[in-house]
């Protein structure tokens, strides 16, 4: 057992001791660096260590109490235990406080390996050379890249331990390799940008740096001349990028802290067809090298695989142990969390599943529609499902891709827009923990001129 | 500037909730230590070194089911050391305060200047700095039971507002940070920022399940006897007013209209539309539209923009920016004609200009940006009554949830919580699922009414760029703008 987890322990130990009924320790230690490049050159080296620890109390009287810090000093320490306590006595008590019990929290789940050597052990020079390649590639896509907004490269390594009364203890770690680019494109008075990025937690499963510049220098280039149009109804293509913040729309209407307050479009549709046999929405906490794999959740919780949509019907909500006891459900393994938060409701690897068309098919078929790239703002409202989000893109003529077009909203509701899915790609991919195909809709509102 | 010994903090009194506050020693660091760090950071040659210091304390109360659920309180604290060296920037930082940890943060710092160097010593001296904040007792002193009495006050009004309100969660949040910033031109400036928020967010429910959300909340560097006058009751009543309002509404007709924005937090549209597109990185990378048109025309006349981290106890003011250069107010755009960028120091150095005092970070884990603290409109001639008047058909937009903008093509959006149609110059039915699109020079061209009501938001923005979230105010007189795009879901 490391230090840490020693440490988690000892902070669990003493909450008891102060006259915790349950306590529960949560502890993160990381370092990353990056660097950042411009011209040719580096713009910006960072490297940077971190730790923190949050502790969780339930007083006898059930009421619940949270505290963190980043400082290890033991007195440090032993005081802001104390102030958890105390904190405690301002919560009013409530009988569904707790933490999970050891059948709840199960066996640490099989993930496989989630650390790799190769990233860990990173050289500084190999940031600095894949970003200078990835400014390389992307400005030799097009001359009318003249900048970039952004071209960086980084890793993170991270660990994790938790201890708790229930009988809690472990630890892992995990590590985390990224290239991103958001080239800029100029041509008359119009200046264009997007980005392209790839996130893994293995240096083998990541795209190379000309991958990422040129995918990046290609979704920027072609939004030069974008226009608007008129607002109408047409079908929408949303790219497997957009696709996925589409998905966590759908996990955001089932996450469980809003189902027991009645607040989701989500509430009462358990077992429900929502969206046709080809929708499946899964979050998979098992998933193989996922970025969110994990062999526990934010309360020590076992990850699982859990279908929220399965062949379009809705099959479960998203939850914690509280949440969980509140619905009188059980704990999806979906608290999320950082050492200084309490527990909230997040998603591991969170994907819709492919389906059998490419994408080009799907665009052949729309006669006259938005194939839309990227968006601005937020997504759906979960109490509501209402759904209008600024959107750019290519225009979509007789089956092809024809025009840029910005400046336009894209409007509809989520559970419409889930009945009306009538088209999924074969490219499911992942540009961080979630993963979205290529997604058709029958039809959105378009507002422009 | 001059330099003399800084001006003395109050020490907090304690209090038995909060003893790390009450025993925090006066400079966060020995300043022998400081100058060390910034010694070891230039050993390579560097041109410029930083030292930032902070100490957060964080306290949050934590409403629901009209109960409170958990109250919390953190720590987090932690040295960045930055070097520069032509444009390069080397940055590390470490939570441990330890010496070897600190040192070793300087040196991998230093590594960014490749020159030989030789380890000089570096002196610094106190910095007085402005004081737009007063807080006698830092928030983070307050006892706990009185922040939870907030929160379960705007509870109660909330429900007793109307039959129909269904939830209602709250929060209330502070934060007691102190800062301090030292660098190899011998400055070294300390301030308190303490920072506060109460939010209420209410779900009501109207005929056939028909659910609306309401949000409201409010705060800034303020006492804590600022929620005697901004009282949690008002807070509470207002998200259920919300809420209860657009029970009924009916959808959105997409396409451009004219749109009338209510005062205050619809403020948050020229942080987007303009704000972001005027800072200097933005503009040295030539990648924010508004580059290279200083001296042009950029908006309506009747549009003059300020960013203004002067404001007393603002939400977004600040004494000292994150680099410890003084708050300041900067003009904008004045009569429509662009005046001037918000500058971080480094960005003004390499475009051969002065710091706004615009250079802000979210804590020690980052690198300084050029960021807006409180930006508003200036108020104009026209009574809101008369804008709204004068409108044959259009859009009030009373209420805003968030925004958003790509600062390179210049489009933002802004998402509209409550609205109303006008008709023949008078409100009529409110219209959900509403949401304004725009490019942000063109929008501003069609402002054409400006309303003689300038007012703040209330104190609950927070603004995210490149990953790091800061608080800011907004305002806005009323405004009607011409031709907006609005994007709903009927078309004509």
């Amino acid at each position: 057992m490391n230090s840490y987890e020693q440490l988690a322990k000892k902070i669990v130990q003493r909450a008891k001791r102060k006259g915790a009924l349950q306590a529960e320790a949560f502890l993160e230690v990381g370092r990353q660096s990056s660097c950042h490049v411009r011209d040719g050159e580096i713009e910006s080296l960072t490297e940077s260590t971190s730790k923190g620890v949050g502790v969780r109390v339930i007083t006898k009287d059930r009421r619940l109490g949270f505290a963190y810090t980043s400082d290890f000093e033991p007195a440090s320490l032993d005081s802001f235990v104390d102030r958890a306590l105390q904190l405690a006595q301002t919560a009013a008590p409530n009988k569904l406080n707790g933490l999970p019990t050891a059948a709840e929290l199960g066996k640490p789940s099989d993930t496989g390996e989630l650390y790799d050597p190769a990233v860990a052990g990173l050289a500084g020079d190999w940031k600095i050379k894949a970003a200078l390649e990835l400014e390389k590639a992307g400005k030799a896509v097009d001359p009318r890249i003249t900048t970039f907004k952004t071209v960086a490269a980084g890793d993170y390594v991270a660990e994790v331990y938790v201890a708790s009364s229930e009988g809690l203890s472990g630890g892992y770690a995990g590590t985390y390799v990224y290239l991103v680019a958001a080239p800029v494109a100029s041509e008359g008075a119009q200046l264009q940008t997007a980005y392209w990025v790839d996130y893994k937690r293995f240096l083998g499963d990541l795209d190379s740096p000309e991958e990422v510049g040129r995918e990046a220098a290609r979704r920027t280039v072609r939004m030069l001349g974008a226009r608007r149009v008129k607002s109408q109804q047409v079908p929408v293509i949303l790219d497997p990028l957009v696709a996925s913040s589409f998905v966590g729309d759908v996990a955001g209407a089932a996450d469980g802290n809003e189902i027991y307050k009645k607040s989701s479009i989500f509430v009462g549709k358990l077992g429900k067809r929502l969206a046709p046999e080809s929708v499946t929405v899964v979050d998979d906490g098992l998933l193989k090298r996922g970025l969110g794999t994990s062999p526990f959740d934010g309360e020590g919780v076992a990850t699982r695989r859990t279908p929220i949509l399965e062949k379009g019907v809705l099959r479960s909500y998203l939850y914690d142990s509280f949440t969980a006891r509140k619905a009188k459900a059980r704990t999806t393994g979906n608290a999320a969390r950082g050492y200084n938060s309490l527990p909230f409701i997040g998603t591991n690897n969170l994907y819709l599943e492919p389906g059998t068309r490419t994408p080009e098919e799907l665009i052949r078929e729309v006669k006259s529609g938005f194939y839309v790239t990227s968006m601005l703002g937020s997504g759906a409202d979960p109490v509501t499902g209402e759904y209008s989000r600024g959107a750019n893109g290519l225009w979509i003529e007789n089956g092809e891709l024809a025009y840029p077009v910005q400046e336009v909203t894209v409007a509809g509701n989520l559970l419409q827009m889930l009945q009306d899915v009538d088209g999924i790609g074969s490219d499911l991919q992942f540009r961080g923990s979630a993963g979205a195909p290529t997604i058709r809709f029958k039809q959105l509102t378009i507002s422009g001129d | 500037m001059p330099r003399a010994s800084a001006t003395s903090t109050k020490r907090p009194t304690p209090t038995r909730l909060a003893p790390l506050v009450a025993r925090q020693p006066a400079p966060l660091l020995p300043l022998a230590m400081i100058e060390r760090l910034l010694a070891v950071a230039m050993a390579r040659g560097g041109e410029f070194a930083e030292v930032y210091l902070e100490r957060t304390l964080t306290t949050a109360v934590m409403l629901e089911e009209t109960r409170i659920k958990s109250a919390q309180t953190g720590l987090v604290q932690g040295v960045g050391v930055r070097v520069i060296s032509g444009a390069k920037v080397g940055y590390a930082y470490s939570d441990d305060l330890d010496d070897a940890a600190l040192l070793r943060a300087a040196s991998t710092a230093a590594m960014i200047a490749q020159g030989g160097g030789s380890e000089q010593s570096f002196k610094v001296s106190r910095t007085p700095a402005p004081t737009y904040y007063k807080v006698p007792t830092p928030l983070a002193d307050v006892d706990v039971a009185s922040k939870a009495a907030l929160v379960l006050r705007a509870d109660k009004a909330a429900r007793a507002f109307d039959s129909r309100v269904r939830q209602v969660s709250g929060s209330y949040v502070d934060l007691t940070k102190r800062i301090a910033v030292a660098n190899t031109l011998g400055f070294y400036t300390e301030d308190t920022q303490d920072l506060c928020r109460i939010g209420i967010r209410v779900v009501a429910e109207g005929k056939k399940k028909e659910m609306r959300t309401g949000v409201f909340g409010g705060g800034g560097r303020v006492p804590f006897s600022h929620f005697d006058t901004f009282t949690p009751e008002q807070v509470g009543r207002e998200a259920a007013r919300q809420a209860v309002a657009t029970l009924g509404a009916a959808e959105c007709q997409a396409g451009p209209q004219t749109v009338v924005l209510a005062p205050g937090w619809s403020g948050i549209l020229l942080h987007e539309a303009v704000g972001h597109g005027l800072e200097a990185d933005f503009i040295r990378k030539g990648t924010s539209l508004f580059a290279g048109k200083l001296g042009q025309k950029v908006a309506s006349e009747l549009v003059t923009v300020i960013d203004d981290g002067t404001v007393a106890n603002g939400r977004g003011s600040i004494n000292v920016d994150d680099e410890g250069l003084p708050g300041e107010r900067k003009v904008l755009i004045e009569k429509g004609v662009l005046k001037g960028y918000m500058y971080d120091s480094l960005n003004a150095k390499l475009m051969g200009q002065r710091s706004t005092g615009s250079g802000r970070r979210e804590s020690f884990k980052h690198m300084p940006l050029p960021r807006m603290t409180n930006t508003y409109l200036a108020p104009g001639d026209h009574s809101p009554e008369e804008i709204i008047q004068e409108v044959k058909r259009g859009l009030y937009c009373a209420n805003f949830g968030g925004g958003q903008v790509d600062i390179t093509n210049g489009n933002f959006v802004f998402e509209v919580s409550e609205a109303y149609q006008i008709e023949d110059g008078k409100l009529g039915r409110p219209v959900k699922n509403a949401i304004l699109i725009g490019v942000g020079p063109e929008a501003l061209k069609n402002v054409s009414r400006v309303g003689c009501d300038p007012m703040p938001d209330p104190g609950m923005g927070t603004c995210s760029k490149d990953g790091q979230t800061l608080p800011v105010g907004v305002g806005l007189p009323t405004l009607r703008i011409d031709n907006m795009t609005v994007g709903g879901t009927q078309v004509a």
